[in-house]
């Protein structure tokens, strides 16, 4: 029997972001209701999905998604669930569950530098955000303590509070990373991660389970399962499998309730006063667009026409080497250490900057795997593949993509299980960010050197890896006719719709996006407080 | 399981009777092994032989043993047929997927399969393919000095600072 239900916010979606808004708006008293499409998912039973898996390398393996609620999936084949219209692919992968992706990430939890918020300003290209860092900072400061950040300050984010904990604590192998590059005047510093490095909010420390993607089995890094759960115990009603798939306007154009579907398809109208849209870079477009009506033909939000447009990621390339020495990748966290220094410059006028990321995933799997493509086997088998393990490392670029309307999320003619159209994405890779991949190619070069690195294997010529740092489709700016939603996160055309999410980006930058749509998110919801909650700050 | 008539306790074999002088120069420490019937033999030779390790797990072995073949009704005379050959030509395991390949032989998706299941514990491909084993699959334990399998904790917080050894 359809439900009838209401609240003085309705959230969509329960990701880290959506959650963490209804969180900071419970706290005043309102009532917030928190539809999410996909279902439930818990902590062990991913643990032991991951150990069930025969594709230990695909994290979404641990993450299937339901069939109300479909994600993308490519592996063992495509789903065909997010449509590739081209040129490039764009294979973003996002998980439809309670929590949301950050189950899944690797905790980079990255403040932009303050130059990434005035690119055009600076350095003529992309657009320029329509607040300051300076702006952002308390909100960066508040995203850290919820979800226990640690850090090194030396990143080229100013910050002005500490980071609430200490950097974890490096693994042999980057502090040889570390000491080797130093003399090639590369500084090698610990990534910002919302990993412990101590007990903290009653989670423990990083225990160096080597698992943060696709699951940390400790809860040593911070994810939305946990916002989500904090929601609920601020007061939140959370709904689950609750698809939604149309918002509703009333003459006026502000919004009036949102419809959803539940498993088995029987709809339902939730009313609101306040509507905040937190789906994700594709799923909240793809909402919007499916919501036009007579009074907005080409969907809601959009008299720019630019709803699902700008979409960003990060490509990468990168270069793997046997390292001259042991450093046996794999003991401690995934993805601890990196290179900021090529983050910011007079170059961006002319190619992408980016940050250089060292991996510290173990190499046992993908190492096993080539030995057996390649074939070897007896008494080899062993000698090799522990000589690789030990030996084999990789780095990785970080690119910039720059805001292009031609990159962009539309509604596909293929429709899900549901009889909803699945998103469909036109994606490529300019020369811009080609241009800063070639050069990194010689700091890659550098590195190896320094690492007394062998057998060099540059990724393939003109091929990128995907990042799942989906930014863009939502663009904040001040201008309505270029932009989607204002600095606040609200709707140029619809008074009571806000969205938050890394969508709301107008820039990518060279870090990973969570730590900056959370702190916009968390902006968002300070400013759509009552009144007399202005004066905290 | 096997497709040959069950095993008979009375009988009870060791692998070195299933062996050639080649195969059993290669993996003496495997002789003594009993096994369960020839086709189960045959896998436990070829397996010792593809991974070149001083010993396998039994109780693994029948596991990866009855995966394999529930895939391929001809898994067990393909095994038997794989060790014939390598026995009659004397195939060094590391040169063995050379010569398979340019020989075009049948046998060539053979060794491929069998160590897939010793070291990464998976049996089958693309959508058929399923975990049999992840912590005890080889290329955990041939490691387990130094690293332990992702999602196990590696130790105490900071314990990855020291130098490995």
């Amino acid at each position: 029997m359809a439900q009838r239900l209401s609240a003085d916010f309705v959230v969509i979606g329960s990701g880290i972001c959506g959650s963490l808004t209804a969180r900071r708006l419970l706290k005043q008293g309102a009532s917030v209701l928190i539809l999410e499409a996909g279902p439930r998912i818990d902590r062990g039973r991913i643990v032991a999905a991951f150990r069930n898996a025969p594709r230990k390398g695909d994290w979404m393996a641990p993450y299937p998604p339901s069939p109300w609620a479909p994600h993308p999936i490519f592996q063992p084949k495509d789903n065909g669930y997010l449509v590739q219209a081209g040129p490039y692919p764009y294979p973003a992968e996002y998980i439809r569950a309670v929590g949301g992706t950050t189950w899944h990430w690797a905790a980079q939890a990255w403040r932009n530098v303050p130059n990434d918020m005035r690119i055009k300003s600076l350095y003529g290209v992309g657009v320029d955000w329509p607040l300051t860092y300076e702006e952002l900072d308390p909100y960066y400061q508040e995203a850290e303590e919820i979800m226990g950040v640690s850090g090194a300050p030396n990143t080229g984010s100013p910050r002005s509070k500490p980071f609430p904990m200490q950097p974890v604590a490096e693994s042999w192998a980057m502090r040889r990373f570390r000491e080797r590059l130093a003399p090639g005047g590369y500084k090698v510093v610990a990534n910002t991660t919302a990993r412990n490095s101590r007990t903290y909010d009653g989670r423990p420390a990083c225990c160096g389970n080597n698992s943060c993607q696709p699951i940390c089995p400790i809860d040593a890094q911070y994810h939305g399962g946990l916002a989500a759960d904090a929601a609920e115990a601020a007061g939140a009603k959370l709904v689950p499998n609750a698809v939604v798939y149309r918002i509703e306007h009333d003459a006026q154009g502000r919004i009036a309730a949102v419809h959803y579907y539940d498993p088995d398809k029987t709809s339902h109208r939730v009313t609101g006063k306040t509507f905040i849209l937190a789906a994700n870079g594709i799923e909240s477009p793809k909402l919007l667009l499916l919501s036009a009506s007579d009074k907005y033909p080409n969907g809601l939000a959009n008299s720019s026409s630019m709803v699902g447009r700008n979409l960003m990621d990060h490509p990468s390339t990168s270069l793997a080497f046997d390292a001259e020495e042991e450093l046996w990748l794999g003991r401690g966290p995934q993805s601890p250490s990196s290179i900021n220094t090529l983050r910011d410059g007079p170059f961006r006028s002319k190619h992408a900057p980016y940050r250089i990321d060292f991996t510290n995933i173990s190499q046992v799997l993908s190492v096993t795997q080539a030995l057996i493509a390649e074939g070897v086997y007896g008494p080899e088998l062993e000698k090799q593949l522990r000589y690789r393990a030990a030996h084999h490392v990789s780095i990785k670029n970080v690119l910039e993509v720059l805001p292009r309307p031609e990159n962009r999320i539309t509604l596909s003619s293929e429709k899900d299980a549901m009889g909803i159209p699945k998103p469909q994405a036109h994606y490529a890779i300019d020369e811009y960010t080609r241009r800063g991949a070639q050069v990194s190619k010689a700091d890659f070069a550098r590195i190896a050197k320094l690492m007394g690195g062998t057998n060099l294997r540059y990724s393939a010529e003109g091929q990128f890896a995907n990042n799942q740092h989906i930014t863009g489709t939502l663009s904040m700016g001040k201008d309505p006719r270029t932009s989607v939603v204002d600095s606040f996160g609200r709707a140029h055309d619809h008074e009571n719709l806000f969205m938050v999410g890394t969508g709301v980006m107008p820039t990518s930058a060279t870090c990973n996006s969570t730590q900056t749509g959370l702190a916009l998110a968390l902006r968002t919801a300070q400013h759509i407080l009552p009144q007399r909650e202005a004066g905290r700050r | 399981m096997s497709t040959t008539s069950p095993p008979d306790p009375s009988r009870r074999q060791l692998l070195g009777g299933l062996l050639g002088a080649y195969a059993a120069s290669l993996i003496p420490w495997a002789l003594a092994q009993p096994v369960a019937d020839a086709d189960r033999g045959a896998f436990a030779a070829v397996s010792a032989l593809l991974a070149g390790r001083q010993s396998l797990d039994a109780v693994q072995a029948t596991r990866l043993y009855d995966a394999l073949a529930t895939d391929d009704a001809g898994f067990p005379a393909a095994v038997r047929a794989l060790l014939a050959l390598i026995n009659e030509r004397k195939i060094d395991p590391f040169r063995l997927q050379k010569v398979l390949d340019a020989e075009r032989s049948p046998l060539a998706t053979l060794p491929r399969k069998i160590v897939s299941a010793w070291f990464l514990g998976i049996v089958g491909s693309g959508e058929q393919a399923r975990c049999i084993a992840y912590e005890t699959a080889l290329n955990a334990v041939i490691v387990a000095d130094v690293l332990k399998p992702p999602t196990y904790a590696y130790g105490v917080y900071g314990s990855w600072e020291k130098k490995p050894t």
